[in-house]
């Protein structure tokens, strides 16, 4: 099962920060404002994974999916599965 | 019917009186009317191009929509018959001529030079368009509308000819033409016209007519090293703004019946990094190619270094195909991809951090060099073969002569544009400062006399300008 929002958002903010160095509020724009390139997308997803010991699979995903905190946790929840 | 003419100035005054005159029922005739007229003014005997084009999107995204989670069979058909439809338009002669040199004799016939230089105007930008139409489809990010709808799509006549390459969910909502009129529309829509007719007729052509002489002018081998700099150094301004240009008028055009395109250009002179370049140069370009392959092919191996550094590459060298069948092109995108993968590859010693992270002397370096490197790159772009771009790069890099082979008024306009580029990031800010300023307090002096006395004189330059130089650089890719 995956873990609830709330522990998906506290993941996403802290993944976030950690890849961008620095604090991120829930409304920071992440893809669009060029804090992280498609690259750094890639690296979040990863980090995650290992936060929340969840699978993605980010074939059919864009990197504007995880502008957000918010788009970041409905992502996960639509397209993430619990690692078995 | 060229952006730049005084020919569509009036059509687009026509259409936009008429636009906002009529009710909101009518106004998706009238726009689907305009665009076929623009579109038949260039090329009517490919009108049906494009209207194949939204046939296959419309077919294999209703196919696809009915069963998102089915195998991919009407994605890939779809993307099949458009890359199809566009390699035969574009690359028919370079695969041929190719080939010939093998000894496949397949350069006469339907392959002729003649049948080869014509083929409908934006195939490339809509193609990109279309494929990503499907995509997104089949991401259940889009739904197919009705044919008409899909056809006004890619017909829309702002965009139709060199982008902005846009995504159906950021237009298509759009296309309902709801909007009341506001002045803003009108004052915005002229302010990027203007502003892009004296980019395009004053700056770039005039720097293009030096170009154009200092290209065809020099046999292989004659390059003084100050004129292959300063070569390469005015084509990339030529380019820049010419582009530049362009996008200002279709992003006008669009705003002026109150439709937003996205941006295109975010001054990439001043790029920090060969990435950062990418994200400042045909901005709608490279979202595309970030979004519909560049992230899905990483995807797949999660950044891993090998792939990554090699999609990087490939990435690029398809990204100069596109431009057209060269081998110029192809060079231009290759040097790119290894500019990028260059970068990655510190970024990753660097342990992640981007060169802004680090000393000011790293920083500044990296500015310093992406600029050196992308005006490098334009060398084979702009060069009429191969052979002459290897001579101005060997006049640039290694066969070092000072000779001045023009006239002085080359070198000084050309350091005049540049030191313009330098600071238009400046001049654009305080202009937005003081036009919110003039927007907050109503109708104050700036909009009323500032403004219409800049037209004015934007026009009359346009029209001191106005030569028979007019095509596009990007409208022939």
């Amino acid at each position: 099962m995956l873990p609830d929002p709330e522990t998906i958002r506290s993941a996403a903010r802290a993944a976030a920060s950690e890849l961008t160095g620095r604090s991120i509020k829930d409304s920071q724009k992440l893809v669009s404002s060029g804090l992280l390139d498609s690259l750094a997308v890639l690296k979040l997803i990863s980090l995650l994974e290992k936060k929340l010991n969840i699978v993605i699979r980010p074939e059919t995903l864009q990197p504007e999916d995880f502008d957000d905190v918010a788009l970041i946790v409905e992502t996960i929840e639509r397209v993430g599965k619990a690692r078995k | 019917m060229a952006l730049n003419s005084l020919t569509y100035l009036g059509f687009l005054l026509v259409v936009v009186i008429a636009y906002w005159l009529l009710p909101v029922v009518l106004r998706r005739s009238l726009v689907m009317a305009a665009s076929l007229a623009f579109y038949s003014s260039w090329n009517a005997i490919f009108l049906w191009v494009p209207l194949i084009v939204a046939g296959v999107v419309f077919v294999c995204g209703k196919y696809i929509q009915a069963n998102p989670s089915a195998p991919r069979k009407w994605l890939l058909t779809g993307i099949g018959i458009l890359l199809t439809l566009f390699v035969l338009f574009k690359y028919r002669l370079f695969v041929a001529t190719n080939l010939g040199y093998f000894g496949v004799p397949l350069s006469r016939g339907p392959f002729s030079l003649a049948s080869s230089l014509v083929f409908p105007m934006g195939i490339s930008f809509y193609t990109l368009e279309a494929i990503a139409y499907l995509v997104d489809v089949r991401q259940v990010r889009v739904r197919i509308p009705s044919f008409v709808d899909l056809c006004l799509f890619f017909f829309f006549w702002p965009n139709i000819l060199s982008g902005p390459i846009v995504r159906a969910r950021e237009l298509m909502p759009q296309l309902r033409f709801e909007k009341i009129f506001e002045p803003r529309f009108i004052f915005e829509g002229c302010d990027r016209i203007v502003w892009g007719l004296v980019q395009k007729n004053v700056i770039a052509n005039m720097l293009g007519i030096w170009v154009d002489r200092g290209f065809a002018s020099q046999p292989v081998g004659t390059f003084s090293t100050v004129d292959g700099w300063f070569l390469a150094i005015a084509f990339g301004l030529q380019v820049y703004f010419d582009f530049a240009g362009y996008t200002n008028l279709a992003i006008g055009t669009a705003r002026l019946i109150g439709i937003m395109l996205p941006e295109n250009f975010r001054h990439p002179y001043h790029a920090a990094s060969p990435a950062d370049f990418w994200s400042r140069w045909h901005i709608t370009l490279s979202r595309w190619i970030r979004d519909y392959l560049f992230f899905p092919m990483n995807a797949k191996w999660k950044g891993a270094p090998l792939p990554l550094y090699l999609s990087l590459v490939g990435a690029m060298a398809l990204v100069g195909l596109w431009h057209g069948a060269e081998w110029g092109f192809l060079l231009w995108g290759t040097m790119h991809g290894v500019y990028l993968a260059v970068y990655r590859l510190y970024e990753s010693w660097r342990r992640g951090d981007s060169p802004a992270k680090g000393s000011h002397l790293s920083a500044g370096l990296w500015r310093v060099v992406t600029l050196v490197a992308v005006t490098t790159a334009w060398v084979p772009f702009r060069a009429l073969s191969l052979a002459q771009a290897g001579s101005i790069l060997g006049s640039m890099f290694s066969r070092f002569t000072w000779r001045l082979e023009y006239s002085g008024l080359f070198y000084g306009i050309t350091v005049a544009v540049a030191l313009f580029a330098a600071v238009e990031p400046l001049v654009m800010r305080a202009l937005a400062e003081v036009d919110e300023e003039a927007a907050a307090a109503g109708l104050s002096m700036f909009r009323i006399i500032v403004r219409p006395v800049a037209y004015l004189f934007g026009l009359m330059l346009f029209l001191l300008f106005d030569q028979n130089y007019s095509q596009f650089i990007y409208s022939q890719f």
